[in-house]
């Protein structure tokens, strides 16, 4: 833990020159990442809003927009984790310092990000549905274990890509269609009857609770149910878990293998 | 872990061996598909080394290519670990294994001494506090401020150890990266590097400039094989450095 105060500073550095590398050079900076979820946005209310018309979600692009940006921070976290130890394969033979620092700058930048979308279409939403509430108060909360959850995996899977050079393409792989399963441009109750499958929808998926709470709270203007609330911190807990012991046990060897 | 002075680098039956294959990365085909006793068997680059360097001490650490000098210094410097042994450094230690690692090509002279102090886990304070000191050292002059992709090799060679040299190390790591800066730089470096020992810092030195080491090392450690061959004061372990390689000494 001392070592990690010692090196705070170090992380810091990293965060900035990770923000700079991304946005330096590219002329509209920040609002790239509203465009990608924008353009999805479009697509899937042309899609399911217009041409099926089989959504009975009211302000249905609101409801998109705010999946969406979850879905797109969780997925740009992991695949940014995914070659970080690679591509700072020079630091890493050359310097001692905690490892962990690079993949966690990756997610980092990723929130940073994210919560700055999340400012502007939460505002839309809010102002647009008058969804205020006091429920707004536990967004900060659910953030944070999204954040925490986002970590542990984005450490596991950074280790493990070091090591398999195969793990980014199964996870490219892997996103895909775990998009399409999660709970982004419908709602598991809507489109199964079955129980099990609903289950399945809501819940095995450790991704779906993260997006209905947050979705409850900015687009529906009410609490998540206290179950969501749970899920989200236990799956935080076990995500950070899980990422830091597989990357304690394998960071030994990182100067040789990257 | 027993508990060692700054300065002070022990190192007790320590032993590492490579795998040397040719492709480093590993996919879940070749895992699945590797067979035992497929491809060179592994390379032992330190083989029970045993190694204990007192503070202030210089050592000059010869051998041939392969002997496992760099390893060495990695291991020392925390990088690699074991397979077998323990390595201990007491104190600061701070290696020069590649002049300019961390550097990011697009920013400044100045933002890559943030960072590089940054990594050897200073905080910001303590790097403004010897920046000026950096700065004038590496003669970059206004240069500090413009992207380091613009610096010739010299520049950034110059960058590279001004900010190690002014780390305030117990214990400097060095391996063979004096060679690059022209002459004049080389002799500051050197002059910098005495004033450090003098200051009580060790000195871990790995090169194969004969001259060099014999000017700023008083020990002499001579691996061959991973083994230490010889290890003692100077001129016997360069004249037995030359004897093994069968270069004749110069005159």
């Amino acid at each position: 833990m001392a070592e990690y105060l010692r090196f705070r500073f170090l992380f810091e550095q990293m965060v900035r020159r990770e923000l700079r590398q991304k946005y330096q050079g590219s002329l509209l900076g920040l609002a790239w990442y509203l465009v990608n979820p924008l353009v999805l946005m479009g697509a899937y209310y042309l899609m399911f809003g217009v041409v099926f018309d089989q959504t009975s979600e009211p302000d249905y692009p609101l409801f998109l927009m705010v999946g969406l940006i979850v879905w797109m921070f969780f997925s740009q976290s992991l695949l940014g984790a995914a070659p970080s130890l690679l591509d700072q394969g020079s630091l890493i033979r050359k310097a001692r310092f905690p490892r962990e620092s690079i993949p966690a700058a990756v997610v980092t930048v990723q929130m940073v990000t994210f919560c700055a979308v999340l400012v502007l279409v939460g505002a839309v939403t809010v102002a647009y549905r008058g969804t205020a509430s006091p429920a707004l108060l536990l967004l900060p909360f659910v953030l944070l274990a999204l954040y925490v959850f986002a970590l542990g995996l984005g450490l596991a899977v950074s280790v493990l890509h070091a090591y398999f050079r195969d793990v980014a393409p199964i996870l490219g792989a892997i996103l895909l269609p775990w998009f399409f399963l999660s709970p982004i441009f419908f709602r598991p109750e809507r489109i199964t009857e079955q129980p099990a499958a609903r289950f399945v929808l809501e819940w095995v998926n450790p991704i779906a609770p993260f997006i209905e709470g947050v979705r409850a709270i900015i687009y529906g203007g009410s609490a998540p149910s206290l179950a969501t609330l749970a899920y989200v911190v236990v799956a935080a807990g076990l995500a950070l878990l899980v990422g830091r012991t597989l990357f304690a046990r394998l960071q030994g060897e990182l100067a040789v293998v990257v | 872990m027993q508990s060692v002075r700054p300065g002070e680098i022990v190192l007790d039956a320590a032993s590492r061996a490579f795998s040397v294959r040719a492709d480093r990365g590993r996919t879940l085909k070749e895992l699945v598909l590797r067979r035992a006793g497929s491809g060179p068997p592994p390379v032992r680059a330190l083989d029970e080394v045993s190694l204990r360097i007192e503070p202030g001490e210089t050592v000059g650490v010869v051998g041939r290519n392969g002997a496992g000098k760099s390893s060495t210094l990695k291991v020392l410097a925390g990088i690699i670990p074991l397979d077998a042994g323990t390595v201990t450094a007491g104190g600061n230690v701070v290696s020069l294994l590649e002049l300019g690692a961390g550097f990011g090509r697009d920013f400044s002279g100045r933002e890559n001494i943030l960072m590089v102090g940054a990594l050897h886990g200073l905080d910001r304070a303590q790097i403004e506090a010897v920046t000026p000191d950096i700065v004038a050292f590496s003669e970059l002059g206004d240069f500090i401020e413009a992207p380091v992709k613009t610096y010739s090799s010299g520049m950034f060679v110059r960058l590279g150890f001004a900010i190690a040299a002014h780390l305030s190390a117990d214990t400097l790591l060095i391996d063979e990266v004096l060679a690059v800066g022209d002459e004049a730089f080389q002799r500051k470096c050197e002059a910098r590097i005495a004033e450090a020992v003098a200051g009580g810092a060790t000195l871990v030195l790995v090169s194969h400039d004969a001259a060099l080491v014999e000017r700023t090392c008083e020990r002499v450690v001579v691996l061959d094989g991973g083994r230490v061959q010889f290890d003692g004061p100077a001129p016997e372990g360069m004249a037995f450095y030359h004897r093994t390689m069968g270069t004749p000494v110069a005159v």
